[in-house]
C-alpha cells in the first residue's frame, strides 16, 4: 500500500503539500497570538481564485507533455475584454473572453500539433504579441469596470467562506477532475503527455487531442481573466510574470512535472489550495512579503530534488558504495 | 534497433540541413523590412542607426549568454531579469570601494548565481525551467531581504564612466560587438565551444562519449552570468539606482531575441552572430514602427508576431524533427 502509493509520487505530493500548508496555517496562532478567523480562510479561498484557473489551465497543459506560457497572455486579454464589452451583458463579455481564448489556443494548438514545434516557443511568441494587444486596446492603462451590481454579485459572501469568485473556479477544478476521471479524456491526455508516439501507435488521435487541449487551456485562462476582471471590478493591461509563476508553482505541487504525463485536476486543486494557503499564512501573521517568495523558492527547490535525476543516480552510486563496503566487511 | 539506425539517418539528414537562420532573417529583411525603411522618413540616417544599435545593447549582451544556455541544452532562465538586477545592486551598494571593486563584485554576484543554477542543471540534471523559477523567488527574496525593500543608490558618481559615449555610440554597443565575436569565436575554435552543442544535441550521447557534461553546461551558466551582470551594471549606471525590479522584461525579451535568431530550443544548434543579428532585427523594427507613429501595444503586437513566424519558419527548415 505504502509502496504503491510512493511509486506515484504526483498521488503523494500533493497531499503532503496540501497537509503541510493546512497545519502551518493552523498553526498561525502561534505567530500572532490571535485565533484564526473565518475571515482568514474567506481570504484564502478568494486568493486561491486570483490564480486557480491560471493554474488548472497551466496544470493541464504539463500534463499533455506542453508548457503554455501564454496562458498569463490570455488571462490578462480575458480580462480586459470581459471589463470592457460586458458593461451591460455580463453575461456576453465572458463570452467574448472565453471565444477569445479559445480562438487563441486553437491558432497555437494548429500549430503546435501540426508542425509538432515544442510549445514553449510558440507560447512565449504568443504571450509577448498578446501583452501587446491587451495593451494596444486598453491604451496600456487600468480599465476600470463600473457595472457594481455584477461586481458585488461575484464577491457575495456564501455559507460565510465560499464567494461565486471561488465557487467557480472551485468547480472548474472538479468539472476538469470528472471530465477526465470519469471518461478516457484522462488517460489520453496523460499517454499525450507520458509517450507521444507510443498514443499514435495506441490509434490516440495526439493531434486532435492537443488542439482540443490548447482551445481548453486558452478558455479557461480567459475565464478566469475574465472573473477576476469582474471580481476587482477593473482590468490590468500587463500583470508582470507572477500570476504565471504562481500558477506553475500551484501546478508543480500539484504532482504535474514538465516531462508531462503526470498528474490529476484534484491534485492540481491541492496545489493552488496549498500556495493560497501560504500566502495567508504570510498575509495573517503579517510577515514581510520575501518570506512568501523565499518559501516558494524553498519548495520548488525541493520538486527540482525530487525530479532530478542526477541526485537519484548520486543517491543509487552512494548505496551501492555502501552495500559492496558491507559485502566486504562481512566477507 | 531498427529505430535507433532511422534516428541515426534522420539526425544526420538534419545536419545536411544546417539552420540557415541567417538566411531566413535576411530574406525577411529584404521583403518586407526595405520598402518600408525606404519610405520612412528619417530612418536612413546615421543618428537613426546609432538610436537603434543603443536599444539592441542591453538585450543583446544578455542575449549573448542565453544563447550559451540555450545551445547547451539547458532552453531557457526565468530568473534573467532578477539576476541582473541583484548583479546591479551589487554593483551600485559596493561603489564606495571603487569602481573596479564594484565592477569585479557585481559580475561575481552574476556568476555565483547562475553557477549554483549551472551546476543542478549539469550534475544533478534538475529541470531549467522549474529550477529558474525557484532562482527567480529566491533571488526576489534575498535581494529585498538585504535592501530592505528601498531601492539600492550609489555614493559618489564613479560609475558615470559606463554611460559615456564613444564615437556617437554607448560604451555597452562596443561592449557587445567584441561579447558577440569572442563569444561566436570560442563557439567555433575551441574544444569546450565544440562540445556545447554536442551536450545540447544529445545529452546521454555526449555523457556516453565521455564528455564532461556537467562541466561544460556550468561554463555555459556562468558565460550567461557574466553577460547578465554586464546588462545588469549597465542598467545601474543609466538608473543611478536599482530595485529587484529594474531589469523589467528584460527575461522575455532575451529569449525573443535569442529564438528570432535561430537558436533552437531543444539545444544542439544556433549561433551567437545569429542573435546578435536578431536582437537588430528586432530593434530595427520596433524602431520603425516607432518613427511611423505606433504605439507601444502595436509594437509589443508586432514583436510578438516577428518572434512566432521566426520559431515556424526556422522549425519547417529543420525539418520534422521528433
Amino acid at each position: 500500500m505504502i509502496n504503491s502509493m510512493l511509486s506515484r509520487p504526483e498521488r503523494i505530493t500533493p497531499l503532503v503539500v496540501l497537509a503541510l500548508a493546512l497545519i502551518a496555517f493552523l498553526c498561525t496562532p502561534l505567530l500572532t497570538g490571535t485565533s484564526l478567523a473565518v475571515y482568514d480562510v474567506y481570504n484564502t479561498l478568494q486568493s486561491f481564485a486570483l490564480y486557480g484557473l491560471l493554474a488548472l489551465a497551466i496544470g493541464l497543459s504539463m500534463m499533455g507533455g506542453e508548457f503554455d506560457i501564454s496562458v498569463v497572455g490570455t488571462y490578462a486579454l480575458g480580462g480586459m475584454v470581459a471589463v470592457q464589452l460586458g458593461e451591460s451583458y455580463p453575461v456576453f463579455g465572458v463570452f467574448a473572453a472565453v471565444g477569445c481564448g479559445i480562438g487563441i489556443g486553437a491558432m497555437q494548438g494548429g500549430l503546435i500539433a501540426g508542425l509538432r514545434i515544442p510549445s514553449l516557443p510558440v507560447t512565449l511568441a504568443t504571450y509577448i504579441a498578446l501583452q501587446g494587444l491587451t495593451y494596444a486596446i486598453s491604451g496600456g492603462l487600468s480599465v476600470t469596470y463600473s457595472n457594481f451590481d455584477v461586481t458585488l454579485w461575484v464577491n457575495q459572501v456564501v455559507a460565510g467562506i465560499f464567494t461565486p469568485r471561488s465557487l467557480i473556479t472551485v468547480s472548474a477544478f472538479l468539472i476538469a477532475a470528472l471530465a477526465l476521471g470519469c471518461t478516457q479524456l484522462g488517460p489520453q491526455l496523460r499517454a499525450i503527455g507520458g509517450d507521444r508516439r507510443a498514443s499514435r501507435v495506441a490509434g490516440i488521435r495526439v493531434e486532435r487531442g492537443l488542439l482540443a487541449l490548447f482551445m481548453a487551456t486558452g478558455a479557461l485562462a480567459a475565464l478566469g481573466g475574465a472573473l477576476i476582471g469582474y471580481s476587482l471590478a477593473s482590468a490590468d493591461p500587463n500583470p508582470g510574470l507572477q500570476p504565471l509563476l504562481i500558477a506553475i508553482i500551484a501546478a508543480l505541487l500539484g504532482g504535474t512535472a514538465l516531462t508531462g504525463g503526470r498528474g490529476a485536476p484534484i491534485g492540481l486543486l491541492a496545489g493552488a489550495l496549498a500556495v493560497a494557503l501560504l500566502a495567508q499564512i504570510g498575509r495573517t501573521a503579517s510577515l514581510p512579503t520575501y518570506w512568501t517568495q523565499l518559501s516558494y523558492a524553498v519548495l520548488l527547490a525541493v520538486v527540482v530534488a525530487i525530479d532530478s535525476r542526477g541526485l537519484h543516480r548520486g543517491i543509487d552510486r552512494l548505496r551501492a558504495r555502501g552495500r559492496t563496503a558491507l559485502w566486504r566487511s562481512i566477507r | 534497433m531498427a529505430t535507433n539506425v532511422s534516428e541515426v539517418q534522420s539526425k544526420a539528414a538534419a545536419c545536411r540541413w544546417r539552420p540557415k537562420a541567417f538566411n531566413i532573417v535576411i530574406a525577411i529583411i529584404v521583403v518586407v523590412l526595405v520598402p518600408i525603411a525606404l519610405s520612412t522618413n528619417r530612418f536612413l540616417t546615421i543618428d537613426n542607426a546609432q538610436a537603434i544599435l543603443s536599444s539592441a545593447a542591453l538585450i543583446g549582451i544578455t542575449a549573448v549568454g542565453a544563447t550559451l544556455i540555450m545551445i547547451v541544452g539547458s532552453a531557457v532562465s526565468l530568473a534573467t531579469a532578477q539576476t541582473a538586477a541583484a548583479a546591479a545592486m551589487v554593483f551600485l551598494a559596493t561603489q564606495s570601494l571603487g569602481l573596479g571593486v564594484a565592477l569585479l563584485l557585481g559580475l561575481l554576484c552574476g556568476v555565483v548565481v547562475t553557477a549554483v543554477q549551472g551546476v543542478a542543471v549539469g550534475y544533478l540534471e534538475a529541470d531549467p525551467i522549474v529550477l529558474t523559477i525557484a532562482a527567480n523567488f529566491a533571488i526576489i527574496g534575498i535581494m529585498v531581504l538585504l535592501s530592505g525593500g528601498t531601492p539600492v543608490s550609489a555614493s559618489g558618481d564613479a560609475y558615470a564612466v559606463l554611460n559615456q559615449t564613444v564615437l556617437g555610440l554607448p560604451l555597452a554597443v562596443y561592449v557587445l560587438l567584441v561579447l558577440a565575436v569572442a563569444t561566436e569565436l570560442m563557439l567555433r575554435r575551441t574544444t569546450v565551444g565544440r562540445q556545447m552543442y554536442m551536450v545540447g544535441e544529445n545529452r546521454r550521447a555526449a555523457r556516453a562519449a565521455g564528455l564532461p557534461v556537467g562541466r561544460v553546461t556550468v561554463v555555459a551558466w556562468v558565460f550567461f552570468g557574466v553577460c547578465t551582470a554586464i546588462t545588469g551594471i549597465f542598467m545601474a549606471a543609466f538608473n543611478t539606482r536599482a530595485t529587484v525590479f529594474l531589469a523589467g522584461t528584460l527575461t522575455f525579451d532575451t529569449i525573443a531575441a535569442v529564438l528570432v535568431g535561430g537558436t533552437v530550443i531543444a539545444g544542439g544548434r544556433g549561433s551567437v552572430l545569429s542573435t546578435f543579428g536578431g536582437v537588430v532585427l528586432i530593434a530595427t523594427i520596433d524602431n520603425l514602427l516607432l518613427l511611423r507613429g505606433y504605439p507601444t501595444g502595436i509594437r509589443t503586437l508586432v514583436q510578438g508576431v516577428i518572434v512566432l513566424i521566426v520559431v515556424v519558419l526556422v522549425h519547417l527548415r529543420l525539418g520534422r524533427a521528433v
